[in-house]
């Protein structure tokens, strides 16, 4: 018996340039004590979906057609009063990004149990017995309800969030996107007690997300949506087994997946149509791989194509076929995915096989010459020099391919000191951002930074690029101490170190048009030719294949998508030709459907140009992809460096084992195994004696309170910085709870 | 290849490029255009600033008489407080020896109103833009070097702000005044000295956001020096807000220099509205319910500072369209 039922739903906002249907003719049935997962990229409707049944939508949207059913009433009748009476007590929702939402000036206790009284009709007493009971279910120390929100940790308030909206007992709960922006651990622990709630409490879930790997851990069906409309629907096992829709086979292909890394993972290139005027026939025919001159004419219907499943392709008896034809990565991205599909496996060091594709050769004709001191030299290398430099470098090369050094370098940061904090009497704080860490990197080779956020990883790009000034220890590039530097050295630095940012829509000047931005490096290293930039910037836009790139040199950063941004921010840092590229969380702002043509670009990139990269993440089965090697941080320190599969496949560190086990997989049979570790991330301005990892170790020994574990010695060979390895490794265990210290 | 590039290199044409090039100017004339296309009233304050412009450089040509020389009859007394010709009886300035041509009639000791009406837009938009151009100048770049460069140039410049913030502001242009010969640039300098602190606050606050944005550390990784950051990538952002606070500072300054005027602080040998104002006052013109003495420089100083505030209001609205809804 469905308990929510959509007929043909369709939402309309109206804008400046005329009505858009971001919703568009959905149908949806939502049985009782079914786990939904409703995925799709941004801006193909799933927020707008969730808006419309609880009639939340925006001044300029309304239901142009269709209708929703919840337990037998038509919603679009209700008055609005009884609609408010709905909301909360039969239909809870978790709307984005909620845990700001929780006020800031109230404790969270009595915030929850104002909605217990001012919406349930509790009394003042059952109010606290209930609220005491909800803090409990989703594993909240009761003690907290006297807290602020400040005093809670985001995984926290997310708990907070997710016991509001289940206080009155809803019969169905809307989650958008419960744990988008969380760090991977605390996500875990979130979609644990999601789990343990929906079956604990018969809840039926509906959850908007766009992470595939979210739905596989708790859904046990699955919709799809795209541009406005449902293209596949069907049980969890069998989507995620045999996806029936192109896009779904593209979706699959384009998450990466630490049980099952792929070689090369895909893109769906291109973007959704202009729903202002949606195309006749199918609306993803214009990014499908196994598009028909009849897709484009006929508009296919959500049909039931086997047990239980719907899907709306005009292809959909060929599917067998077809996703055998999916799995070769050639097919959704073209030229790219080509080259590096001709190369070796990504994991083993760059050689100088990929002057065998005829395009990287050409292009390496332009990579830069190692002593680019002075920018002047550095336009047209000749090819043998490029080629004798490409040959016999990566890790196994000899110690003149060191790159940079890091050798004992921390940051330290001084808070509530100045002439205010003197005046107020604050106490001056250190924060202990990055510790001693030390490693190496050759030309060519790729080093991920992982940990949670908080850990340093950031810094620690910052101060390779000398955004920021070490407090300690030696930076070396390229056979020069960084610290010292004058001006001059500096800006040779600068030609030949690169950074890349998370956010691309804020990465560029707004006020510039695209060729301004990259033209500003070649200005400021000193090209007075006009024409010889633009030609470098051109060449560059189409490097990172924005093709034509005439057609971007006017445009400012507004009119560009992300993934387009993105690129032109990679174009940016190459513009220069530079040895090192750090990129900081390269793709973890944009949509999962173009973020592997990026990790491709830059891969590919990397490889022509021999650029040494450096990629900041806290996504694990990213960094896999994409480096030769991976460093785990915690607390500013690095506890565990090695070859990227052997530190994913063999981890030694109890930190990185609870990292890479809380990586949700995009498989709803396999089901992660439950974290041992304590939440709660301890202040960086502690100092410890032993181990800083000890308060939350599974593992942790007498030995790890007072002494510190030994410091990394050899990093190129799988290496942790545990006692669990060293010589106190028979000290005796602590239990958990007698684990934290003072 | 390498051919390839450099025939597609050709493809942006010269003037494109030329475009592109002046595209920083370019777009702060545009946000300046937007502002007045945007908004009604601010284009009404623009053409009410336009008006006085031309009557005060025009002043000695449009003026009739001389503001300060007292008028004389035929046997040379004082056209004491002659009423406007549109006012007096007919026949009475024939019966006192003189012909009545005054718009606004003469003070108590003869001196042409609507003359002296005139001249007085000359100091007010000479003391309104120059202590305009002082305070967004200052404040701009007190504000650009304390966000840009944080630390003890900061410290030092926002204490100063704060110590600027507790002086009141009239009784130190009164000090200021005893100290200085009676001048209208006594405002000025007293505005510049200390009215920065609100321009300078604001846009520090507003390059510390833009500071930390993305595209500046970008810049930085260049190899961009700092003042090429500064004024390259902050400064076109924050100007609008300079320009704000610029149109402000005009009403701002005129109000205060009549109200200097007012209070009988200013230069006697330069006629202004807040010193007819006073001269009014003084002479008990309200007692004799001379309004066309009193009205008319009121009015001018409403009009002059409404139309500054109604610039400031259109640089808000396209500064911060969230205000547009209300």
């Amino acid at each position: 018996m469905s308990i929510l039922s959509i007929r043909d739903l369709k939402v309309e906002y109206a804008t400046q340039d005329g009505a858009v249907e971001a919703v568009d003719g959905v149908s949806l049935n939502v049985a009782e004590g079914q786990h939904l997962g409703l995925i799709g990229e941004s801006g193909c409707g799933k927020t707008t979906l969730l808006k419309a049944i609880v009639q939340v939508l925006p001044r300029n949207g309304r239901v142009s057609g269709g209708k929703i059913m919840f337990k037998g009433m038509d919603l679009m009748q209700l008055p609005a009063a009884e609609m408010r009476q709905l909301r909360w007590r039969e239909i809870a929702t978790i709307p984005q990004a909620s845990m700001d939402s929780l006020n800031p000036v109230q404790r969270v206790g009595s915030q929850l149990m104002k909605l217990l009284r001012v919406r349930g009709g509790f009394d003042k007493r059952a109010a606290r017995r209930r609220a005491v009971d909800l803090f409990d279910m989703v594993g909240l120390d009761t003690e907290r309800l006297m807290h602020y929100p400040h005093e809670f940790s985001g995984g926290m308030k997310q708990r907070a969030v997710i016991a509001m909206a289940l206080a009155l007992e809803p019969s169905l709960l809307i989650a958008d996107e419960p744990v988008t922006a969380l760090d991977v651990i605390v996500q875990h622990q979130i979609l644990e007690v999601l789990r343990e709630l929906e079956e604990e409490l018969n809840l039926t879930v509906m959850l908007i997300t766009h992470d595939i790997s979210v739905v596989a851990q708790v859904c046990d069906s699955v919709a799809v949506m795209y541009a406005g409309r449902i293209v596949e629907q069907a049980a969890a096992e069998p989507f995620f087994a045999s996806p029936a829709h192109p896009y779904s086979l593209g979706l699959q292909q384009a998450f990466p997946n630490l049980a099952r890394p792929r070689d090369v993972l895909v893109s769906i290139e291109g973007y959704p149509p202009d729903l202002r005027e949606p195309p006749a026939g199918c609306r993803f025919a214009e990014r499908c791989p196994f598009v028909q001159e009849a897709c484009k004419e006929h508009d296919p219907r959500l049909e039931i194509v086997g047990d239980n499943r719907l899907a709306a392709c005009l292809r959909t008896n060929e599917m067998d076929a077809l996703r055998v034809q999916a799995e070769d990565p050639t097919l959704w991205q073209h030229v790219e995915v080509a080259q590096l599909v001709g190369q070796p496996p990504p994991k083993s060091p760059p050689t100088g096989q990929c002057l065998r594709d005829p395009i990287a050769m050409e292009r390496d004709l332009n990579a830069p010459p190692l002593a680019a001191n002075s920018v002047e030299t550095l336009p047209l290398p000749d090819a043998s020099d490029a080629r004798h430099r490409d040959g016999g470098k990566g890790p196994g090369g000899g110690v003149d391919d060191i790159l940079l050094e890091m050798r004992d370098v921390s940051k330290r940061f001084k808070i509530g000191g100045g002439l205010a904090g003197l005046l107020r009497g604050d106490k001056e704080q250190t924060v202990y951002a990055v510790n001693n860490i030390s490693f190496t990197l050759r030309r060519g080779e790729s080093l991920g930074l992982a940990g949670e956020s908080g850990c340093g990883k950031s810094t620690t790009g910052k101060l390779l690029v000398k955004l920021l000034d070490a407090s300690d220890g030696e930076i070396v590039f390229a056979g020069e101490e960084l610290s010292g530097v004058d001006d001059k050295d500096l800006l040779a630095f600068r030609s030949r170190v690169q950074l890349m940012f998370q956010n691309p829509f804020e990465a560029l000047n707004p006020r510039f048009t695209l060729y301004r931005s990259l033209t500003e490096p070649l200005i400021i290293h000193g090209w007075k030719d006009e024409n010889e930039r633009t030609q470098r910037v051109v060449e560059t836009l189409d490097r990172v294949n924005l093709r034509p790139a005439e057609v971007f040199l006017d445009k400012y950063p507004h009119q560009l998508s992300g993934g387009q941004l993105q690129r032109v921010v990679l174009a940016r840092a190459l513009v220069l030709h530079p040895d090192f590229l750090v990129a900081d969380e390269p793709v973890s702002m944009l949509d999962v459907s173009v973020r592997a043509g990026i990790l491709n670009t830059t891969r590919r990139l990397a490889r022509e140009l021999g650029l040494a990269t450096v990629y900041i993440s806290h996504d694990l089965s990213l960094l896999q992809y994409t480096c030769d090697r991976i460093a785990i941080m915690y607390l500013g320190e690095i506890v565990e460096i090695g070859p990227s599969d052997e530190v994913i496949n063999n981890p030694q560190h109890p930190y990185t084992q609870a990292l890479i086990a809380a990586v949700p997989v995009p498989d709803p049979t396999v089901e992660n195994p439950p974290l041992r570790i304590r939440e709660g991330v301890p202040r960086p301005t502690e100092q410890f004696a032993g181990c800083p990892f000890a308060q939350r170790c599974p593992e942790v020994m007498e030995a790890c309170l007072s002494v510190r574990p030994p410091l990394i010695a050899d990093e190129r060979a799988h290496q942790a910085q545990c006692h669990l390895y060293g010589e106190h490794h028979k000290s005796p265990k602590l239990n958990h709870d007698g684990a934290a210290p003072r | 290849m390498q051919q390839e590039a450099s025939v597609r290199a050709e493809a942006p044409s010269k003037a494109a490029i030329q475009f592109r090039q002046g595209s920083a100017i370019r777009q702060l004339w545009e946000t300046n255009l937007e502002v007045f296309q945007r908004d009604r009233m601010a284009l009404f304050g623009l053409f009410i600033f336009a008006v006085f412009a031309i009557v005060a450089i025009f002043a000695p040509q449009i003026a009739p008489n001389n503001p300060l020389t007292p008028l004389k009859n035929n046997e040379g007394d004082w056209i004491k407080d002659a009423m406007p010709y549109w006012l007096a009886e007919p026949g009475e300035d024939e019966a006192e020896g003189y012909s009545n041509t005054f718009l606004l009639g003469t003070t108590n000791i003869g001196r042409d109103i609507y003359s002296q009406l005139i001249h007085g837009s000359r100091s007010a938009l000479l003391v309104g833009f120059s202590a305009a151009a002082a305070v967004a100048v200052i404040g701009t770049v007190v504000g650009l070097l304390a966000g840009y460069y944080g630390g003890w140039v900061d410290a030092v410049l926002m204490r100063a702000a704060d110590v600027a913030f507790g002086i009141p502001f009239i009784p130190f242009i009164i000090v200021i005044s005893a100290f200085m010969d009676p001048s209208i640039w006594n405002v000025v300098v007293a505005m510049a000295v200390l009215l920065w602190r609100d321009t300078g606050r604001v846009i520090r606050s507003q390059v510390l956001v833009i500071k930390e944005q993305a595209f500046v550390s970008a810049a930085r990784v260049s190899g961009a020096s700092d003042l090429r950051i500064i004024f390259v990538y902050i400064a076109p952002s924050i100007l609008p807000l300079s320009f704000l606070y610029g149109s402000f500072a005009i009403a701002w300054a005129i109000l205060t220099e009549a109200s200097v005027s007012f209070l009988g602080f200013s230069d006697p040998e330069t006629i202004s509205w807040g010193f007819m104002l006073q001269d009014a006052f003084n002479s008990l013109a309200l007692s004799r319910e001379a309004f066309y003495w009193i009205v008319p420089p009121g009015l001018c100083i409403m009009l002059t500072v409404m139309a500054g505030f109604f610039i400031g209001r259109g640089y808000e609205e396209v500064l911060f369209p969230r205000l547009r809804r209300m």
